[in-house]
């Protein structure tokens, strides 16, 4: 027996009333005059023995009155053998990840898990309550049509979601609901990676099914990347492939095929270009379709553009000229007004790689000139002494240059967002910001050893086509349903199918789908979100039932493989029937046996 | 019928009645009800004897009409009766304190209603031209009014009602040995008491009377409340006469009190009816009509 409402059973104290009563008896009340008092004495000396009874009686019912109804007030309920079962809070988790979409026996996993939940909803009644929780974290409940509807429109999920949020929030779910019985359902294909830490659930049962079938075999490109991410217009493509053996791959840029070949197993793929796309452009790395089709095509983004037009001024030193001489030479930039490299006091427009003065009476004009262009940087006073200079991001090598002179550079208050790329001494040494790169030292050796590194002229090379040239960003990969910050200044988001979506708030929800989707700004685009399903996704393992069982962590899980089981298994909860009603009967049975006793007879004379 | 039945004092409610009028005016109402209801019941020209002819006039009952005398002599007359005075009786009314007492404010207290219930007896009874005495008693006797027919005699005892009596307890023993010496032959004692005394005593005595060969009629005067104890919860219940002091829980003693009085009812019954005398539990909440007619029965019985 169990009670919905337990607090009350402390109101059972209250049956120490009528004990009270009975022992304080006889100590109180009105003074009344009366001339039968002969009758009474003899009533109380010839029933004596009636009248201890009577009272014992009556005190025996008025307690269990009280302690009826303060047990009927805490809701018992008892479970009573018979057909059906008790009213089951049942949650159901359905596994729709990406995995799930892999054709095992000629359909879907996904498609047997489908067919599992329907089965389950089936069994449920009017009086259970049921929710849905697929992997990516959608809930449906309601009506039990409805769950049956949901759970048979339940699309694959473009990546890995979350299947252990998901069954934990199906606990919360169950627990949350004042019924009887609480129940979880698991469906899933039992994939390792997808149980990676087991849960705490604690005792709530469990019912976990997974196909019995083996993973089948499969292959994908589990990653893609454009280097560099902006093309001017040279650059690379680089993918990684998961197969157990050589596999036939094709690029495509924009639906056009940039290269088809053969990788062998862990050759990681290749492919130089100079594509004539220009702008924020798509494009793809698929393998030939397998079991699991979904992650046969990885998605990548890359801006193309022409090689920066550079003009660069007399004052910007003879290192800043030679290496600009040999980018140039190489095609890596021309010569132009697209982009001015030029000392900071001699600076009329944007974007701009800003050199600080050689000389330090220039410093005010520089200043001005910032001010002027927009820069929130200030050079303040000299600093001489030699610092070492580190890189923010460690993937610019910067070891080994040191600086001898360099200004101080502060940040005028309230300024929009700015990136430190290399420090000196601890303070800011090149910063940029949107369409311009500024360095706190003249670029000649008596104020710093950068111009004579190797890696000057590839920095160089670095800032003028991936932070000066066309529309600022790099293409941002994420998993499906990830949650991001919204990019500044962006306002839409384009889809692969075409159509755009509008963006409001600080952060948005990657979408469900695989593709390349391109940042918007008005019109045009400023930059690319990839969705790519996560790469772990893309290994099918599985868990053995034991081992799953103890990945969900409860004890009362309970792992099948065959689904007529896990159909019996579900919703067997012994039905529960409330005592309220019965125990209110009883209690007013003793209350009216009371009032029988005590109410007084009819007056019968003759 | 329901309407000629509220109208009649007899049959009204005692306390209502009674606050109409003193005990003389309220007696008459009563025995004058009782009467006229008595002259639809199938027993009509009680304790009569012809006495003498008068000429009929306009008005007189065709069936006082001597149709003999009519037939014979051709001369209308009617017949004319005289009432007998055959019968003494001696009311003896106990005016202790326990009667002084009533359950309910709305209610008559036991001794307002026994000497209504005494005035309209002695009245019934005058009316039938039988002397009627009266002796109030407490723990001792109060007064006494011999047993007499003559004109005044109920003024007398009306006047005798009126008096104090202000004992504490009850001893009738004494007051109906009073009753039979003031019966010189044999007669009718009627006792009204609440009978809150010594059985024995009071049955001794009545067999005395009945050996004496009088006929004796108990009324035991009850307040409803007496029946059914008084509602209260706790309570600590007095004797108003000898003090004596009970602390109870009316709802856990209330059945085995009702028992009780109604053990110690058929004790008195008992008693009293083994030895002849008539014995009637008389509730004050009753309307008078119906003691009245339990006493006029009795007298109907008398010798």
């Amino acid at each position: 027996m169990g009670f919905l409402a337990p607090l009350w059973l402390l109101a059972g104290a209250a049956a120490a009333v009528p004990l009270l009563i009975h022992l304080m008896r006889r100590r109180a009340g009105a003074r009344i005059e009366f001339p039968a008092v002969r009758y009474l004495v003899r009533a109380e000396r010839e029933h004596s023995r009636d009248l201890r009874l009577r009272n014992l009686l009556l005190m025996i019912l008025r307690v269990a009155a009280v302690l009826l109804i303060t047990l009927a007030a805490a809701h018992p309920i008892i479970r009573m053998a018979g057909a059906g079962h008790a009213p089951t809070a049942l949650a159901i988790v359905l596994d729709n990840s990406l995995s799930t979409s892999a054709v095992v026996g000629g359909r879907p996993v996904l498609q047997r898990l489908q067919a599992r939940a329907r089965d389950i909803i089936r069994r449920s009644s009017a009086s259970d309550r049921l929710w849905l929780v697929t992997a990516d974290g959608v809930v449906h409940g309601g009506t039990r049509s409805s769950v049956l509807d949901a759970a048979a429109h339940t699309e694959p999920f473009g990546g890995a979601g979350d299947l252990r949020a998901a069954t934990s929030r199906a606990a919360l779910l169950a627990r949350a609901a004042a019924l009887p019985a609480k129940e979880i359902a698991v469906l899933t294909d039992g994939q390792a990676s997808s149980w990676s830490e087991p849960l705490a659930l604690g005792d709530i049962p469990l019912h976990a099914f997974m196909p019995v079938a083996p993973a089948p075999a499969n292959h994908a490109v589990v990653a893609v990347r454009a280097i560099p991410a902006r093309w001017t217009p040279r650059g690379a493509v680089r993918a990684r492939l998961l197969a157990s053996d050589s596999a036939t791959y094709r690029i495509t840029l924009e639906g056009r095929t940039l290269a088809r070949g053969i990788a062998a197993r862990d050759e990681e793929i290749v492919l130089r270009a100079e594509p004539p796309e220009r702008g924020w452009t798509a494009g793809t790395v698929e393998l030939e379709p397998d079991e699991l089709r979904a992650d046969d095509v990885r998605h990548f983004a890359v801006w193309i553009g022409a090689a920066p037009a550079v003009a660069i001024h007399p004052l910007a030193g003879a290192f800043a000229h030679s290496a600009l001489d040999a980018l140039v030479q190489s095609g890596r930039a021309s010569v132009g007004n697209e982009i001015a490299l030029v000392p900071a006091d001699e600076a009329t427009k944007l974007p701009a790689l800003l050199i600080a003065p050689a000389d330090p009476i220039k410093l005010g004009a520089a200043n001005r000139a910032l001010e002027r262009l927009g820069v929130p940087w200030r050079l303040g006073a000299a600093q001489h002494g030699e610092s070492m200079v580190h890189a923010v991001d460690s993937t610019r090598a910067l070891e080994g240059v040191t600086t001898s002179v360099r200004y101080t550079l502060s940040r005028a208050t309230g300024a929009e967002r700015t990136d430190t790329i290399a420090t000196a001494g601890g303070a800011p040494w090149i910063v940029a910001g949107p369409r311009y790169v500024l360095v706190a030292s003249p670029l000649a050796p008596p104020a710093t050893t950068f111009p004579l590194h190797a890696s000057f002229v590839p920095w160089l090379d670095d800032m003028l086509s991936q932070r000066l040239s066309g529309e600022g960003g790099i293409p941002r990969e994420v998993a499906p349903g990830q949650r991001i910050p919204r990019p500044a200044g962006v306002d839409a988001l384009e889809l692969p199918e075409g159509g755009v979506m509008t963006l409001s708030g600080d952060s948005l929800t990657a979408p469900a789908r695989a593709g390349t989707y391109f940042y918007q700004r008005g019109t045009a685009r400023v930059g690319a979100l990839v969705v790519n399903a996560e790469p772990s996704e893309s290994e099918l393992a599985r868990l053995t039932p034991q081992a799953l069982a103890v990945k969900l962590g409860t004890p009362a899980a309970n792992v099948l493989t065959d689904s007529t089981a896990l159909t019996a298994s579900v919703l067997t909860a012994a039905p529960q029937r409330p005592l309220v009603a019965p125990l209110l009967l009883i209690a007013a049975i003793t209350l009216l046996v009371e009032t029988l006793i005590t109410t007084p007879a009819r007056r019968k004379v003759s | 019928m329901d309407t000629a039945r509220a109208t009649r004092a007899d049959l009204l409610d005692p306390a209502t009645i009674a606050a109409l009028g003193r005990i003389e005016v309220t007696a008459r109402w009563i025995v004058d009800g009782f009467l006229s209801g008595l002259h639809r019941s199938p027993r009509k020209g009680f304790s009569v004897e012809f006495a003498e002819h008068r000429p009929y006039q306009a008005g007189d009952e065709p069936r006082h009409v001597d149709w003999k005398l009519a037939a014979r002599a051709d001369r209308w007359a009617v017949k004319q009766y005289e009432e007998e005075t055959n019968l003494r009786a001696t009311v003896v009314l106990d005016v202790s304190r326990s009667m002084a007492w009533t359950g309910a404010p709305t209610r008559l207290t036991k001794l307002a209603y026994a000497e209504r219930l005494t005035a309209a007896i002695a009245l019934l009874f005058l009316r039938q031209r039988d002397a009627v005495g009266l002796v109030r008693f407490d723990d001792i006797v109060r007064s006494s009014v011999p047993p007499r027919v003559r004109t005044g005699q109920w003024v007398r005892l009306v006047s005798a009602l009126e008096e104090p009596g202000a004992g504490r307890a009850s001893h009738a023993a004494d007051a109906l040995e009073a009753a039979g010496r003031l019966i010189a032959r044999r007669g009718m004692v009627v006792l009204i008491s609440d009978l809150l005394m010594d059985r024995d005593d009071v049955v001794a005595t009545v067999r005395g009377l009945r050996n004496a060969g009088h006929q004796v009629v108990v009324m035991h005067v009850l307040d409803p409340a007496e029946l059914d104890l008084p509602q209260s919860n706790e309570a600590l219940f007095v004797d108003p006469e000898s003090g004596l002091e009970v602390a109870t829980t009316v709802a856990d003693v209330r059945a085995a009190y009702q028992a009780t009085v109604r053990e110690a009812l058929a004790e008195w019954r008992r008693s009293l009816t083994g030895y002849g005398a008539s014995y009637e539990p008389v509730i004050t909440d009753a309307p008078f009509g119906v003691p009245l007619r339990r006493a006029f029965s009795a007298r109907q019985e008398a010798p």
